[in-house]
């Protein structure tokens, strides 16, 4: 598997990130950083025990992040939770957007992983 | 020159990214909340080339960064970048209200990056040269102020001696002159200080008071060319002895003439004034050039009414002493020439400074 077909597979930008990080052993590095970052960990546990002002500030790492790293998909359902979040309160969207960022995290993980797998 | 940049962001892959892009260039330093960075930036504010600030962080965020920088005065010195994922034209603007250096959004671009985080290097960098050279030059214009003070000083009484010296040499010719010389100085000072109050069209201020005062001393110093036969002859001279008796302006004025040139200016010019001039009268009756009104430098008036009261109110080789109120009525009414009406007039308001001024040399006589 190279990066670009593992950037398709996230449904993500790889040149974009190629264009702007210009390496891409560099790409790689930091997509394994990534995906060994407990910050999606953060964003559950403070939904669940309703710190929302934590939970915002967690959304806009992960997209900031996404941002940086070209990966569109997870960046735009991460972008959407944050801005709901934003203002510290919860409304019954909250949820099902945690849902699809969950969706989009795990298939973002998947193909990551996958790459690292192959790589070794 | 400062090479650290410090990094502050609560992700560290943001942090790791932002070192990969800049640590072949800079040492990079990292903190991961704005608690850390504060203390870093207070400990190592002589080394840091920027700051790179992320905005959201928990506790200590990036705008109470910034309010701690600008509170302490370190944004003035220390530039910072904001790198933000923060999208609102609304914070950015609430940055730069904080007078950041440079906005930028994520995701960045690593070439981006490195070229904005040198360009505010670089400006800073200008700034403080600029400020160090300017710093370095304030410093020795001051010295070279300092050294200017010194050396006008030294002059100042360098003037001093020369005036006191050439003073001595006519108390040695002059049997008279010892107190004269000091009463006159006493007279002179006592008529330019009002003159300087109630006249200030003359434009004297402290510094030429003390010249003139000082000067005064040398006004008979022509007196050293004049022979004893003369000088010292009790009674009234002949009009050729007189003639040779006021020849002792202008002779001090030669003396002075050739001694100017290692002399201050302003001392020299007073110095000559007094000992040329001092005899002129207001009504262009005097002498030695019959100068009139205030083209008789203000200076030779002032000495001119102090010697002349002197003279009236002690006794000479050829005459005796008047009376204090006799003298000044002899001043007043022209009965020893023409007078500035202006210089008559401090005069008159001084006479009780005069008086005692006069008195209290009496009693140094007798004691």
């Amino acid at each position: 598997m190279t990066t670009k077909e593992c950037y398709d597979l996230m449904g993500a930008d790889y040149e974009d990130v190629l264009g702007r990080l210009m390496s891409e052993k560099l790409v790689r590095k930091f997509l394994y950083k990534f995906a060994d970052a407990r910050d999606m960990g953060e964003l559950q546990s403070s939904l669940k025990a309703q710190d929302y002002e934590t939970a915002f500030r967690m959304a806009h790492n992960l997209k900031g992040v996404c941002a940086n790293l070209g990966i569109k998909k997870l960046g735009a359902s991460s972008s959407e939770l944050c801005e709901e979040l934003r203002g510290g309160q919860c409304t019954d969207r909250v949820e099902p957007m945690m849902a699809a960022v969950q969706a989009d995290y795990d298939m973002t993980l998947a193909a990551i992983r996958q790459l690292q797998a192959e790589e070794i | 020159m400062q090479n650290t940049v410090l990094v502050v962001d609560d992700m560290e892959i943001n942090r790791d990214i932002l070192t990969e892009i800049l640590g072949g260039e800079y040492h990079v330093e990292t903190a991961e909340n704005g608690r850390k960075a504060l203390e870093m930036i207070e400990k190592e504010q002589e080394e840091l080339a920027v700051v790179l600030l992320d905005l959201m962080m928990p506790e200590v965020d990036g705008f109470a960064v910034l309010d701690v920088m600008q509170e302490k005065g370190w944004i003035e010195k220390i530039p910072v970048l904001i790198i933000s994922g923060e999208t609102s034209v609304k914070a950015e603007r609430k940055c730069f209200d904080y007078h950041i250096s440079d906005f930028i959004r994520k995701p960045f671009d690593n070439a981006l990056v490195k070229k904005r985080v040198k360009n505010v290097v670089s400006l800073f960098q200008y700034q403080r040269d600029l400020e160090a050279k300017v710093h370095e030059q304030t410093k020795t214009l001051r010295e070279q102020n300092e050294l200017l003070k010194l050396q006008a000083d030294r002059l100042r009484k360098s003037n001093t001696n020369i005036i006191e010296i050439l003073g001595t040499v006519v108390e040695c010719r002059d049997f008279e002159s010892g107190e004269h010389v000091n009463r006159v100085k006493g007279y002179t000072r006592i008529l330019a200080q009002r003159l300087a109050q109630d006249y200030p069209e003359y434009g004297l201020d402290q510094e030429m008071i003390d010249v003139i005062v000082s000067a005064s001393a040398l006004h008979d110093v022509g007196k050293i060319a004049i022979p004893d036969n003369i000088l010292l002859k009790p009674g009234r001279l002949t009009d050729e002895e007189f003639a040779c008796m006021k020849t002792h302006t202008t002779r001090g004025g030669e003396i002075l003439q050739n001694i100017r040139n290692t002399w201050d200016d302003e001392y020299g010019k007073i110095s000559y004034q007094i000992c040329r001039h001092h005899h002129e009268k207001y009504d262009g009756r005097g002498y030695p050039d019959g100068l009139v009104g205030d083209d008789i430098p203000i200076a030779a008036q002032i000495v001119s009414i102090a010697d002349v009261y002197d003279a009236l109110v002690n006794e000479r080789v050829y005459k005796d002493a008047f009376p204090k109120e006799e003298a000044f009525r002899m001043i007043t009414e022209g009965e020893c020439g023409q007078f500035n009406p202006k210089l008559l007039d401090c005069f008159r308001k001084e006479r009780r400074a005069f008086e005692e001024l006069k008195t209290s040399y009496d009693h140094m006589d007798n004691d």
